[in-house]
């Protein structure tokens, strides 16, 4: 039996206690600092979760199906909490694999697992929970006005359906409870709420879901929400009343502040979280020190909606990338820079296009200028600038084209008041073009009202 | 009063592809409350920064963590074409001039 189960077991003979949950890492790939997830293990924690995704690395991940780790980082870290986890004895939950959590990255995490696996010689066994939605699903809930728009999307069209080249659904507890329920020992969801990783568990033994979903919005970062942050591990004890925290690092702690601002981070509301199955209401919370290091927080509230609603989230193709490196230090440059560009996209039109219509875009960031914020208000101007000019076009041999184009253009452009008549810019080595490849834009980002959602998450057991 | 003399942090990021999230941390009640009795010119300077009609702007006071919580509409997409930040984690250095 599973330790999940020998949990469920134990509970229901009534033999409760508080449940000690590891968040062992927020961005599984990126490495799992050793001496805080050791003194983690200590602890003899019921269960062992990491979160693998997130949609703010922006829409490449999804729409490529690279993952944003590398392979060999992935399967160092995926290899310590898995031989952890196993030796404990104790369950091991992993959400949104492979960083965006599509078919792909499921496909890249299981790879690297049972190899882990069959190097290790650790036997397994899996639940792997896919995230991937229908295209058809999707027609069938815009026909029946069950897709609505997120923040400032536009409303959902089937020719977006049809463009996306991967769409998945952020899968809510539900899901996660019922690989757990399979008597997995490790449970891989594909894209999942952060919350669902570490939520599903404290459900199943009857623990509130609003102080849970709380708990699992905050050990999802690890270490973040402590003073100073970062990325060690994690320890939240929960019982039917709250949770503490205590970061497993000692020069880390959870005050009430610090965890108070974490409920605001990568949040629009401080008040609430919505997962599918209804909101968590934050306005009652109350965190308390319990020492200078741990803090307990109490009062989440859970409201279960009447109709379940998923996140959708994909993205597709909308060309191939191409740009130029160089640097500008001549102030007259500097001061013209806008008049420059502007000159210079008419330029590189008439050499590339001729006489066809426009089928790339060109745009320059200039860095020391606008290269990071697109400033609303003046400023002095800086002693030298980076030029990044980025083409996107149809084709990559197209957006080259463009961009070398760009490239000796910009390199000799006569603008008012030159007088450095040799040469506009400095190339940091050459060539100074870098053809990047295929770029991606988010094109769903929508609720969907789902009436089978078990349908939608459907699970896979294997044993290793 | 400029806000990077009386705010302890001061950070962005998004919160999902649509959204900027500008978080303002306070050390002490006086110096949130300071902040909370000036909202409406906070939205007023937010507006004028970021070029947004006051009416997009959302301004939240949470008081269990000393903060406010400006949220306002991103002007591209997360990593769409054009975009400058795809996280938006560099897109709070406007209010750290922001006098109230």
């Amino acid at each position: 039996m599973s330790a999940a189960l020998r949990l469920v077991e134990a509970f229901s003979r009534g033999d409760r206690r508080p449940l000690r949950i590891l968040g062992a890492s927020g961005q599984l790939g990126y490495g799992i600092p050793s001496a805080a997830f050791e003194e983690g293990l200590r602890r003899k924690p019921d269960m062992i979760g990491c979160d693998m995704g997130s949609i703010d690395i922006g829409p490449n991940y999804l729409g490529s199906g690279a993952m944003a780790t590398t392979r060999v980082g992935a399967k160092r870290d995926l290899r310590k909490v898995l031989i952890s986890a196993r030796s404990l004895g104790i369950p091991l939950v992993i959400g949104s694999a492979g960083s965006a959590g599509a078919a792909p990255h499921l496909a890249q995490t299981l790879a690297i697992i049972r190899e882990i696996a069959r190097e290790d010689g650790l036997h397994i066994k899996l639940a792997t929970i896919a995230a991937d939605i229908p295209r058809e699903e999707i027609k069938l809930a815009i026909r029946a006005r069950k897709v609505m728009p997120l923040d400032t999307m536009p409303e959902l069209s089937e020719d977006e359906v049809n463009a996306a080249s991967n769409v998945v659904a952020q899968m809510g507890l539900e899901a996660v409870r019922r690989g757990l329920e399979t008597g997995a020992d490790v449970v891989v969801a594909g894209r999942a709420c952060d919350t669902a990783i570490f939520a599903a568990l404290p459900a199943m033994l009857g623990f509130p879901v609003g102080l849970a979903t709380h708990m699992a919005k905050i050990v999802e970062c690890a270490s973040i929400c402590c003073v100073p942050g970062g990325r060690d591990s994690i320890l939240a004890t929960l019982d039917d009343e709250g949770f503490v925290l205590e970061s497993m690092n000692p020069t880390r702690a959870a005050t009430p502040s610090s965890v108070a601002a974490h409920s605001l981070y990568e949040q629009a509301s401080p008040f609430t979280i919505h997962e599918p199955g209804g909101t968590v209401d934050l306005s009652h919370v109350r965190y308390g020190a319990l020492d200078a290091r741990r803090t307990r927080v109490s009062g989440a509230h859970f409201e279960p909606a009447e109709t379940i609603r998923v996140k959708l989230e994909g993205a597709r193709l909308v060309g191939q990338r191409s740009v130029l490196l160089c640097a500008a230090t001549d102030p007259r440059f500097i001061e013209r820079h806008e008049a420059i560009f502007a000159g210079l996209q008419d330029l590189v039109r008439c050499l590339a296009c001729e006489d066809a219509p426009e089928d790339y875009t060109l745009f320059f960031r200039f860095y020391g200028v606008n290269g990071g914020h697109d400033w609303k208000t003046p400023a002095p101007s800086p002693r030298e600038a980076f030029i990044l000019a980025e083409c996107i076009a149809p084709t990559l041999e197209r957006a080259e084209e463009v961009i070398r184009t760009t490239k000796q253009g910009l390199l000799h452009y006569g603008f008012e008041g030159r007088l450095s008549t040799a040469g506009n810019v400095a190339f940091p080595f050459t060539p100074p073009e870098v053809a990047i490849g295929p770029a991606f834009r988010f094109n769903i980002f929508h609720l969907m009202e789902a009436d089978h959602v078990e349908r939608l998450f459907p699970i896979n057991v294997e044993t290793l | 009063m400029r806000l990077d003399e009386i705010a302890t942090t001061i950070r962005s990021k998004n919160a999902g592809p649509c959204l900027l999230t500008l978080d303002l941390l306070f050390p002490n009640q006086e110096a949130f409350e300071f902040v909370c009795e000036r909202i409406s010119d906070l939205r007023l300077h937010v507006s004028r920064c970021y070029a947004k009609p006051a009416a997009q702007v959302r301004i939240f006071a949470y008081e269990p963590a000393l903060s406010i919580k400006i949220t306002i509409p991103r002007d591209i997409m997360s990593g769409d074409i054009g975009d400058r930040d795809v996280y938006g984690a560099q897109q709070h250095a406007p209010l750290l001039e922001v006098a109230l």
